[in-house]
């Protein structure tokens, strides 16, 4: 036992000497986190859109301001001609437009703007439908309500951004931590030295994970705060499970790094396939753009990938979505299952010196 | 001459043999753009687009009438689950409850399921649907709105962007049933509808749509430039300089500006390569149609593939090890990406950040490339800022890399 600590504080001092790898840890995603919150709130937001309009004729132009006053939108604006609408568009003043001829309703969008512009569409099509049916004087004879079934009310999209963001944190992370580590003390042959002491494999494996466990856990609480402080981001977060899944998850996801620690022999090899596997996954798990929009294989790819399900039960915990009891457990028992068998497997294999 | 060219044909030798470099610079890039292009590019029109969604219809066993308007949203609905092409899946997969089943006992079911995110909507068709559709249309299409109850509920969730589209495509298709019995009745004229044309600003054609590729090209070139600049400068000279690599090229006859030059070199040539693998994918594959041929367009690709060189000089000239410089690159690899308009448009952000789009030399050859291929009509500062200020970047990264950089360990 008393090995065991020396060895526990002797990763905890290593860890707090290396300051490139604390501001990564600590810093980095709060980094992420401020850049694309400023970037992202609001974004796509329809309750929040700004709608430029011109009116070029006089016909039904108060039932058309009337529609648009109903429309549910954050702000309309009107501009005198297109060329001044246009110029509003493109420096978004206004997030997207629309002109009245007399005859007919032209919507005009910023191109660059796509990822918005299914919503802005959306809101189009519920004005144009509108005005037309109450152009014509008639009224819609069937009509739909839409019901909010689910228990979590509707959050903003930077809300399901921030628990991928972390989840991808404790990935990247996670990978890293046991492969990166393990071939830099192979590298500075500490190892070497290590291995000729009584001291278990497994153990110095444990007391890299303890280190780096606790690391994570402040480091997503310190993401979340700033998410919650600056941004004004609402969570309700089940902490319990929170703690529990950011356990389970870091766990698991080291597991996987002592692979790359077999799988490489220098630390610069090992973050970059740790870095590369952790860019493809949050590309491919809905991190930053929703899986529903991505070509069935794909779907299918993402459904096979840890970061898809941790970032699903990071929302769960933090009460942006909806998640069954029975699909949180299991995840969480997936990832220390993971942990479980992969660290005494690989322990024997990747705790050895460098081949020479 | 013969030692910068062999220099440079070394500099590029080696990032192909290197498997991150390889990596990095040439695979991530036109990964990104295929991940990019098949998300964004399919948009509202992707033809795999499948929900499974429950209808429940209330109303069947209470009408009786010979006109009934749940029937009809019944076989529309179930129509829709028979796919238009062979081999392709349909747009929706229907539950509906058995003839044993509880309605009531089934419809919390499938809501459940949906709270789960196992479906994307359930359809209810309340009793007395019929009745009150009937009513509307024999009013004349001018009876008041009528009552919540009255009307389809439609159960979706907020927090599943599955559901919202679904929901958006239903209550389209609705609408569409709508207008059509409006129509039959007299009450709606087809002929006489609203046009609603769609148009997009900054194109030569307003109503043509600038395909998602052409918009994200020149992002993905210049992010390409971007990370051998930022990564690929720093990581070759400070491994070598550590390997005491560069030491070995000191004690031949060439020189520091030779080898400069030759770096240079190689380095344009490399990122020669990955533009025209870049284009290549997203010519054949994605049906680009961007010309990147005007000599305005290969100047500017020059001039930022040549910032990107010396901002990667810069990074060099303050690290003081290979893993420091690779950890400085990293940290402003992201920022300096985003907040450029890369990918995401520069939208509200607060002063201090905007000073900083305004500071960063991406923003501005980014601007200048997409004005070049026509894909942007202004940009953030007129001309002709944004070529003087990556102009400026490479004059002030030169000169602070002439003062500090250390060609050699220890020196």
């Amino acid at each position: 036992m008393r090995s065991f600590a020396a060895l526990l504080l002797a990763e905890v001092r290593n860890f707090t000497r290396d300051k490139l790898m604390l501001f990564f840890t600590l810093l980095f995603p709060v980094v992420f986190i401020l850049l694309f919150g400023f970037l992202f709130s609001g974004m796509g937001d329809a309750e929040r859109a700004e709608v430029g309009f011109v009116l070029e004729s006089a016909h039904n132009e108060e039932l058309l301001l009337s529609v648009l006053s109903e429309a549910g939108v954050g702000n309309t604006i009107s501009f005198p001609d297109r060329e001044e609408l246009e110029a509003a568009i493109s420096d978004h003043r206004v997030d997207f437009g629309l002109i009245w001829t007399g005859d007919d309703l032209r919507f005009l969008y910023d191109p660059g703007r796509l990822q918005e512009n299914v919503a802005f569409q959306q809101i189009a099509g519920g004005i144009a439908a509108e005005f037309d049916m109450r152009a014509q004087g008639a009224q819609p004879a069937i009509t739909v309500h839409r019901i909010h079934a689910g228990e979590i009310e509707s959050t903003g999209w930077f809300n399901l951004v921030l628990p991928g963001i972390l989840a991808f944190t404790i990935l990247s992370s996670g990978l890293f931590a046991v492969s990166g580590h393990l071939t830099q003390m192979k590298e500075r042959k500490i190892l070497d030295r290590l291995i000729v002491t009584p001291m278990r494999p497994t153990a110095l494996l444990i007391a890299i994970a303890i280190v780096r466990l606790v690391v994570g856990l402040i480091s997503t609480f310190i993401t979340l705060g700033v998410g919650m402080l600056i941004f004004r981001l609402n969570f309700t977060v089940d902490w319990v499970r929170y703690i529990l899944f950011v356990v389970c998850s870091t766990l698991g996801t080291m597991g996987l790094g002592t692979v790359i620690a077999l799988l490489v022999r220098r630390p610069s090899s090992a973050g970059n396939l740790a870095n590369v596997l952790a860019m493809i996954m949050m590309f491919l798990a809905g991190i930053y753009f929703p899986i529903e929009f991505m070509p069935g294989f794909l779907r299918t790819i993402s459904a096979g990938l840890p970061l898809t399900h941790m970032a699903n039960v990071m929302r769960s915990v933090t009460g942006v979505m909806d998640m069954s009891d029975i699909r949180y457990w299991l995840t969480t028992a997936a990832f220390l299952g993971l942990a479980i068998v992969l660290f005494p497997l690989m322990a024997r294999y990747v705790v050895k010196p460098l081949r020479r | 001459m013969k030692g910068i060219f062999a220099l440079a044909r070394a500099h590029v030798i080696a990032g192909i043999r290197e498997k991150d470099t390889l990596f990095w610079f040439l695979v991530f890039p036109l990964f990104l753009l295929t991940i990019l292009t098949l998300i964004f590019g399919r948009l509202g029109q992707d033809p795999e687009i499948h929900f499974t969604i429950a209808l429940i219809d209330r109303e069947a066993a209470s009408s009786d009438a010979a006109f009934s308007p749940s029937a009809i949203v019944r076989e529309l609905f179930s129509s829709l689950t028979l796919s238009e092409t062979p081999g392709e899946r349909p747009l929706f997969s229907l539950r509906t409850p058995a003839s044993t089943d509880a309605l009531d006992a089934f419809q919390e079911k499938e809501i459940e399921q949906l709270r789960r995110g196992n479906r994307a909507a359930v359809l209810v068709i309340p009793p007395g649907f019929d009745r009150n559709v009937l009513q509307s249309l024999q009013a004349g299409g001018q009876s008041p709105q009528p009552s919540v109850e009255a009307g389809l509920q439609l159960y979706m969730s907020q927090t599943s962007v599955a559901s919202e589209t679904a929901a958006a495509i239903i209550e389209q298709i609705l609408a569409g049933l709508d207008r059509n019995l409006l129509a039959q009745m007299g009450l709606y004229d087809e002929a006489a509808s609203i046009d609603v044309v769609t148009e997009w600003t900054q194109q030569e054609q307003a109503d043509s749509e600038v395909p998602y590729v052409n918009y994200v090209l020149p992002s993905i070139v210049l992010m390409g430039f971007f990370t051998t600049g930022l990564f690929g400068v720093p990581g070759t000279i400070l491994y070598n300089r550590e390997g005491k690599v560069l030491r070995q090229y000191w004690v031949t006859p060439l020189s520091v500006r030779q080898y400069l030059l030759g770096f240079g070199v190689g380095h344009v040539i490399f990122c020669a390569i990955q533009f025209a693998l870049v284009l290549l994918l997203g010519r054949l594959a994605f049906g680009a149609t961007l010309q990147f041929s005007s000599w305005h367009t290969v100047l500017l690709l020059i001039l930022a593939s040549a910032t990107f060189l010396a901002f990667g000089f810069l990074i060099t000239s303050f690290a003081r090890s290979a893993n420091g410089g690779m950890a400085i690159a990293n940290i402003l690899n992201m920022p300096m990406m985003f907040l450029s308009g890369m990918f995401f448009p520069i939208v509200g952000l607060p002063i201090f950040l905007m000073i900083l789009v305004y500071a960063n030399p991406v923003t501005y050859v980014l601007e200048a490339l997409r004005q070049s291929v026509g894909i942007q009509a202004g940009t953030l500062m007129p001309w002709p800022w944004p070529v003087l200020v990556p102009l400026l970047w490479i004059l002030v990264c030169s000169a602070v890399a002439v003062r500090r950089l250390r060609w050699d360990v220890g020196s």
